[in-house]
C-alpha cells in the first residue's frame, strides 16, 4: 500500500478493529514490481523522493501514522516509534524488491527483509507491539525464507576467510548461508513468541505454531533434524502454558502433525509417525489434495511396517502420482514375487530416495516373503484327517527345501540352503511366521494355530 | 650459596658458559625475588652490574640496597611509568598496554613471566637509548618473545633465548648511577641494541644448525610406496598426542599463507590466529614429509607421532589453500592409517574433507573412500546421512565393487540376512573390514538372537561358528560366553551343541545394550 493517507487510513482501522491480518497486509512484499515500485516512490510526500533522506521519510511516516484513527485508539507514542521503524524498513524493502527481477539482488533483498523483521520484534520488545499484531510477523517470517532460499539460488560459492583457521575446510558450508541465518531469526521469532508472559488471552503464544511450522519447512530443507527436533523439545518443555494445541488454526495443526510425523519416521520410529501422521490425515480439509498426497507419502510406508498391510486400490484412486509410486511394488507383495519385488523397487529407487523412503519400503520385501512362504504353506496340502469329523488341518512339517524352491522361483540364481534358513529365521523372529527350524532334519515346523499371524491361515 | 656479585668491576660482557648464562642489564626496579623458571630473573638493582643466572642453577640475588621503594611483584604498567621519571614515548605506553591486554595474554605464557619479560625489554631499549628509534608497533609482544624463546631453546638446546653479553664498555660510572630513578644518563651508553646484534645471530645459528640435522634425515630418507597395505591389526590407538599450545599471532594478512618453513617434521598447533609464514611449509617440502611418514609408519608405528604429523600437514595445506591431488593423497593416507588403528574421529575428519575435495573434482580413489563412507554411516546408525548418500550415487558408482559391496551390507542388514551379511564380511574390498570391525560384535549377537528363537532344540556350535564366522569354534563359544550364555553349551554326542531352546532372553539384553549406543571416539 502506497504510503500516503490511503495507508494510514488502513492502520487505523485495522487498529480499530484489532485486525491483525489486515494490519499485516500492509506490510506485504507480494504484490507485482509496479505497484513496489509506486510505495518506494510515495514515502515522501512532501518532497522528491529521489533525494528523500532518512530522517524526513521517518518523519513523514510518524506524521501519518499520528494523525490516523490509530491515534484515538490508544496508540501511545512508543508504538508508533516502533511502527515507523517497522514502515520505514518496509519501504526500504520495496525499492529494491521493485527492482529484484532485474538485478537479481536477493541477497540485499534478504538483507533489507531482515531489518524489516528486527524492527518487529525490537517492536514486541521494546515498543510495547500489542499481540494481535502478531500476523505482520507470520508476513515477514513467510517471506523472510522465501528471499532467503531465492538468495541461496543466486549467490556462488565463495571462500570466506573463516576457512583459514581450521584444519579443514568444507565448501558445502556456503550452501545455505542464507537459509541459515533466516533459521536464527526465525528463532528469535520463536523465543519471542514463547516467553511471552501476557495473560493467554493477549499473548504472542497465539503465533507459536505458525513460526514453528515455518522453522519445520526451514529446517527440513536444511536436512536439520536435529534442529527440529530441539524445537519439539522447547515445545513439550513450554507446553503447560500454551493454549490448547486444537484451539489452533486448523491448517496449522496438520501442518505441525504431519512435520513431526516425518520426524518420527525418519527415525524409524514408526510407531509414533504413523499416530501423527494419522491424526494430520483426519484433520486435514477433504480438498487439499496436495497436502493429502504428502500425507499419505509417509503414511502409507509406515503402515507397511506397523501393520503389514497395503494401501487399498480405493484408497489411491485419487492420486495418480502415488498411484505410479505405489502400486507396483504393491502388487509384487501381495503376490510374493521376490524377485519382480526387487526388480520395481530399483527402478523406483531414486524416486523413493528422494523422499527419503526408501530405506523402509525395503522392509516391505518381508511382507513379500511372507507371503510367498504362506503360499508354499497353503500349495502343501492338508494332513490327512485323523479322525472322522475333525477340521482338517495343513501339514505343518516343511522341508527347507521347498521354501528354497519357492524363493529360487522368477530369480535366475538358486538361493543356498543356508541363506533360506537364514531368511526363515528372521521371520520368525519377526513373528511374520510361527514356528521353530530343525536344523538335524532340514525341517521347518509351523504352528498348528496361525502359522502366518494376521493372515487368516 | 649465594654468588658473589662483582660490584666494582667493570661490566664485561660475560661469556656464555655452558649455555645458561647472561649478564644482565640491571633493570630499573628492584624485585625481591627472582624468577627460577624461564625466568628473566630480576637481579636486585646493584652498584654494578651483577652477573645473572636466568636458566641456570637457582639463584638469587642478594637483596638490595636500594634507597627507593619496589613493588617487587608489580612490573611496571603503564601506570607506574612515572615511577622511572623517565619520559617514555607514546610507543612504549601503548606496547606496555597492549601486552596486557586479555585478547593478547597467553595461557602457556604466566603473566609474571611476561611481565618480566616486558620489563626487560624496555629496560635494555632506555638502557640503549633506543626508546624512540625502535618501532614499539612493531615489537613482538613480551609473550610472543617468550614463546619464541621457548622455541629456540627446545630446538637448539644450546643457547638461551636472551643470552647476550651486552654491556661490554660501559663505564663504572654509570653502573654507579643505574638505579630506578635514573635512567637519562641512558645516553652515555653507546652500544647497539643487543637484540639486533647478538640476538639476531644467535638465531641464525640456531636455524642453520637445525636445519642441517633435518636435511641430514631428508637425505637418508627414500621414497617409500604408497602406503596402500592391508596390514592384520596391532596396538590400538591409545589417544596419546595431546596438541600442545597455541601458535603466536602475528598481524593478521590478507588471503592464503604462503609458506616458508624448511622443516619436515612440525608437531600439530591448534590455530587461532594466521600463521606466520615461517612456520608454515611449502607444498614441495610438504612432499618430502609425506615420504618421509611413510617410511617411519612402516618402520616405527607409532601412531601418536603419525597422527601429530599428518595433521599438521593439513594444516599447513588448508591455510596455504592448497587443494589438489596431493591435497587428497596425503587426507587419503591418514584416513587409512587412521581406519588401521580404529580411530574413527580422525577418520571421520578426513572422510569429510575428502568428500569435499572430490566434489571440486579432484582425483582420487573416490570409490573405495565413498564405500568407507556407506559403511561408517552403518556403524554410526546415521539414517539422516545415508539417506543423504543413497540419493548421491550415480549409477555408475553403484557398479564400482566397493560400494556395491558397502551397499549390500546395507540392504542385507536391513533385512535381517545375517547369512549373507558375514558371507560379505568375508569379502570385503581394501580396508572396509576395519570399518565393519566396529560393528560386527552387534550384529553377532543380534543373529544370534534369532538363531536361539527360531532354532529348536538345539544347534551345533559349528553352525554358529561358519554362519557368524567366527574365526574358530572356540572363539564362537568365548563369544557366547562373553555374552551370558555359558550355560547354554552342552555336549551331545561328541559335538558341542547350543541349547537354543533353553536361551530364552539371555542374549536379548545384551543386544539391546551394544545396538544403545555408538560411540565414535574422538571428535566429530
Amino acid at each position: 500500500m502506497e504510503f500516503g493517507p490511503a495507508l494510514y487510513h488502513e492502520f487505523g482501522e485495522a487498529w480499530k478493529t484489532r485486525d491483525g491480518y489486515r494490519l499485516a497486509k500492509t506490510i506485504s512484499p507480494d504484490l507485482p514490481p509496479a505497484q513496489l515500485s509506486n510505495i518506494w516512490q510515495s514515502a515522501n510526500s512532501a518532497g522528491n523522493w529521489k533525494s528523500a533522506r532518512d530522517d524526513d521519510v521517518k518523519a513523514a511516516i510518524k506524521r501519518g501514522l499520528s494523525s490516523s484513527p490509530a491515534r484515538l485508539d490508544g496508540i501511545s507514542q512508543k508504538e508508533i516509534k516502533g511502527w515507523v521503524e517497522v514502515y520505514f524498513a518496509y519501504w526500504q524493502a520495496t525499492g529494491i524488491l521493485a527492482e529484484v527481477q532485474q538485478t537479481s539482488s536477493w541477497t540485499t533483498a534478504y538483507e533489507q527483509w531482515k531489518v524489516l523483521i528486527n524492527a518487529l520484534i525490537q517492536g514486541y520488545n521494546g515498543h510495547e507491539f500489542e499481540a494481535w499484531t502478531i500476523p505482520c510477523l507470520y508476513v515477514a517470517g513467510k517471506h523472510l525464507r522465501l528471499f532467503a532460499m531465492q538468495a541461496d539460488e543466486n549467490t556462488s560459492v565463495n571462500d570466506t576467510s573463516a576457512a583459514a583457521f581450521q584444519d579443514d575446510f568444507d565448501p558445502e558450508l556456503q550452501k545455505h548461508q542464507k537459509l541459515e541465518d533466516c533459521a536464527r531469526v526465525l528463532n528469535r521469532v520463536f523465543s519471542l513468541c514463547l516467553s511471552d508472559r501476557a495473560p493467554l488471552e493477549e499473548s504472542r503464544k497465539w503465533g507459536l505454531y505458525y513460526i514453528i511450522n515455518l522453522l519445520f519447512k526451514t529446517y527440513f530443507k536444511l536436512n536439520a533434524t536435529g534442529l527440529s527436533k530441539n524445537v519439539l523439545r522447547i515445545l513439550t518443555a513450554g507446553r503447560g502454558d500454551m493454549p490448547d494445541f486444537h484451539a489452533f488454526p486448523k491448517s496449522q495443526q496438520v501442518t505441525f502433525k504431519y512435520h513431526e510425523g516425518v520426524l518420527c519416521f525418519l527415525e524409524e520410529n514408526y510407531a509414533e509417525a504413523e499416530k501423527h501422521l494419522t491424526e494430520a490425515w483426519n484433520t486435514c480439509h477433504k480438498d487439499a489434495m496436495r497436502n493429502k498426497e504428502l500425507i499419505l507419502t509417509y503414511l502409507i510406508p509406515c503402515h507397511l511396517i506397523t501393520t503389514h498391510t497395503l494401501p487399498t486400490e480405493k484408497l489411491l484412486e485419487p492420486y495418480p502420482r502415488l498411484q505410479k509410486l505405489f502400486l507396483p511394488l504393491c502388487r509384487c507383495i501381495k503376490k510374493g514375487e521376490l524377485h519382480k519385488f526387487d526388480l520395481a523397487l530399483q527402478e523406483a529407487e531414486d524416486e523413493f530416495v528422494k523422499r527419503r523412503i526408501y530405506l523402509t519400503l525395503e522392509r516391505g520385501r518381508d511382507i513379500a516373503l511372507r507371503n510367498l512362504l504362506r503360499k508354499v504353506f497353503i500349495a502343501g496340502g492338508f494332513e490327512p484327517v485323523a479322525k472322522e469329523g475333525d477340521k482338517p488341518v495343513r501339514r505343518t512339517r516343511i522341508p527347507v527345501a521347498e521354501f528354497a524352491a519357492a524363493i529360487s522361483l522368477g530369480s535366475e540364481e538358486k538361493v543356498d540352503n543356508d541363506e533360506v534358513e537364514c531368511l526363515l529365521v528372521t521371520m520368525i523372529y519377526k513373528g511374520l511366521v510361527k514356528g521353530y527350524i530343525s536344523r538335524e532334519r532340514s525341517i521347518v515346523v509351523l504352528s498348528k494355530s496361525g502359522a502366518f499371524p494376521g493372515t487368516g491361515v | 650459596m649465594m654468588p658473589t656479585w662483582p660490584t666494582a668491576s667493570p661490566p664485561q660482557g660475560v661469556p656464555p658458559s655452558n649455555g645458561y648464562t647472561a649478564t644482565y642489564p640491571v633493570p630499573a626496579f628492584t624485585p625481591v625475588r627472582v624468577r627460577q623458571t624461564f625466568g628473566q630473573s630480576y637481579s636486585a638493582p646493584q652498584p654494578s652490574y651483577p652477573t645473572a643466572h636466568p636458566y641456570g642453577p637457582a639463584q638469587s640475588p642478594p637483596p638490595v640496597p636500594t634507597n627507593f621503594q619496589s613493588s617487587a611483584a608489580s612490573p611496571p604498567t603503564a601506570d607506574e611509568q612515572p615511577r622511572k621519571k623517565v619520559e617514555w614515548p607514546d610507543s612504549v605506553r601503548s606496547y606496555v598496554q597492549r601486552s596486557f591486554f586479555p585478547a593478547n595474554m597467553d595461557p602457556a605464557v604466566s603473566r609474571e613471566e611476561m611481565e618480566a619479560k616486558l620489563k626487560e625489554t624496555i629496560m635494555r631499549a632506555s638502557e640503549d637509548n633506543v626508546l624512540y628509534s625502535i618501532a614499539w608497533e612493531n615489537m613482538p609482544l613480551p609473550q610472543q618473545i617468550i614463546k619464541q624463546e621457548r622455541e629456540e631453546r627446545a630446538k637448539a638446546l644450546a643457547y638461551s633465548a636472551q643470552a647476550q653479553p651486552l654491556y661490554t664498555n660501559a663505564p663504572v660510572a654509570i653502573s654507579k648511577k643505574r638505579k630506578s630513578t635514573d635512567l637519562e644518563d641512558v645516553a652515555n651508553l653507546s652500544i647497539t641494541p643487543p637484540w639486533r646484534t647478538g640476538q639476531g645471530a644467535r638465531l641464525e645459528d640456531r636455524v642453520t644448525f637445525s636445519k642441517d640435522k633435518r636435511q641430514a634425515t631428508e637425505e637418508s630418507a627414500d621414497n617409500t610406496s604408497k602406503l596402500n597395505k592391508y596390514e592384520k591389526r596391532q596396538k590400538r590407538f591409545n589417544g596419546g598426542y595431546v596438541s600442545t599450545y597455541r601458535s603466536p599471532s602475528p598481524p593478521p594478512g590478507d588471503g592464503p599463507v604462503v609458506g616458508t618453513c624448511e622443516k619436515l617434521e612440525k608437531n600439530y598447533l591448534r590455530l587461532t590466529a594466521p600463521p606466520k609464514p615461517e612456520n608454515v611449509r611449502p607444498p614441495r617440502v610438504l612432499k618430502n614429509t609425506l615420504e618421509l611418514l611413510k617410511k617411519k609408519w612402516k618402520n616405527d608405528q607409532n601412531y601418536a607421532y603419525i597422527c601429530d604429523q599428518f595433521k599438521s600437514m593439513r594444516q599447513d595445506l588448508t591455510v596455504q589453500r592448497v587443494r589438489d591431488d596431493f591435497t587428497v593423497e596425503v587426507y587419503e593416507i591418514h584416513a587409512r592409517i587412521a581406519l588401521e588403528k580404529g580411530d574413527l574421529g580422525e577418520y571421520n575428519q578426513c572422510q569429510t574433507q575428502l568428500k569435499a575435495l572430490y566434489k571440486l573434482g579432484l582425483e582420487g580413489k573416490a570409490n573405495e573412500f565413498k564405500a568407507y563412507r556407506i559403511l561408517y554411516f552403518i556403524h554410526t546408525a546415521n539414517r539422516t546421512d545415508l539417506n543423504s548418500v543413497l540419493a548421491d550415487l550415480t549409477p555408475a558408482e553403484k557398479k564400482d565393487k566397493a560400494i556395491k559391496h558397502a551397499l549390500d551390507v546395507r540392504s542385507s542388514l536391513a533385512l535381517g540376512n545375517y547369512h549373507r551379511f558375514f558371507q560379505l564380511y568375508n569379502e570385503t574390498p581394501n580396508m572396509g573390514a576395519y570399518l565393519m570391525d566396529m560393528f560386527v560384535g552387534r550384529e553377532r549377537l543380534a543373529a544370534l538372537c534369532n538363531i536361539c528363537k527360531a532354532y529348536k532344540p538345539d544347534v551345533p556350535l559349528r553352525f554358529v561358528t561358519e554362519e557368524l564366522y567366527f574365526e574358530s569354534d572356540l572363539e564362537a563359544a568365548q563369544f557366547i560366553s562373553d555374552n551370558g550364555g555359558q550355560d547354554l553349551l552342552q555336549e551331545k554326542d561328541g559335538t558341542i551343541v547350543i541349547l537354543t531352546g533353553k536361551a530364552g532372553q539371555t542374549f536379548e539384553s545384551h543386544k539391546a545394550k551394544a545396538f544403545a549406543r555408538v560411540d565414535i571416539k574422538g571428535q566429530i
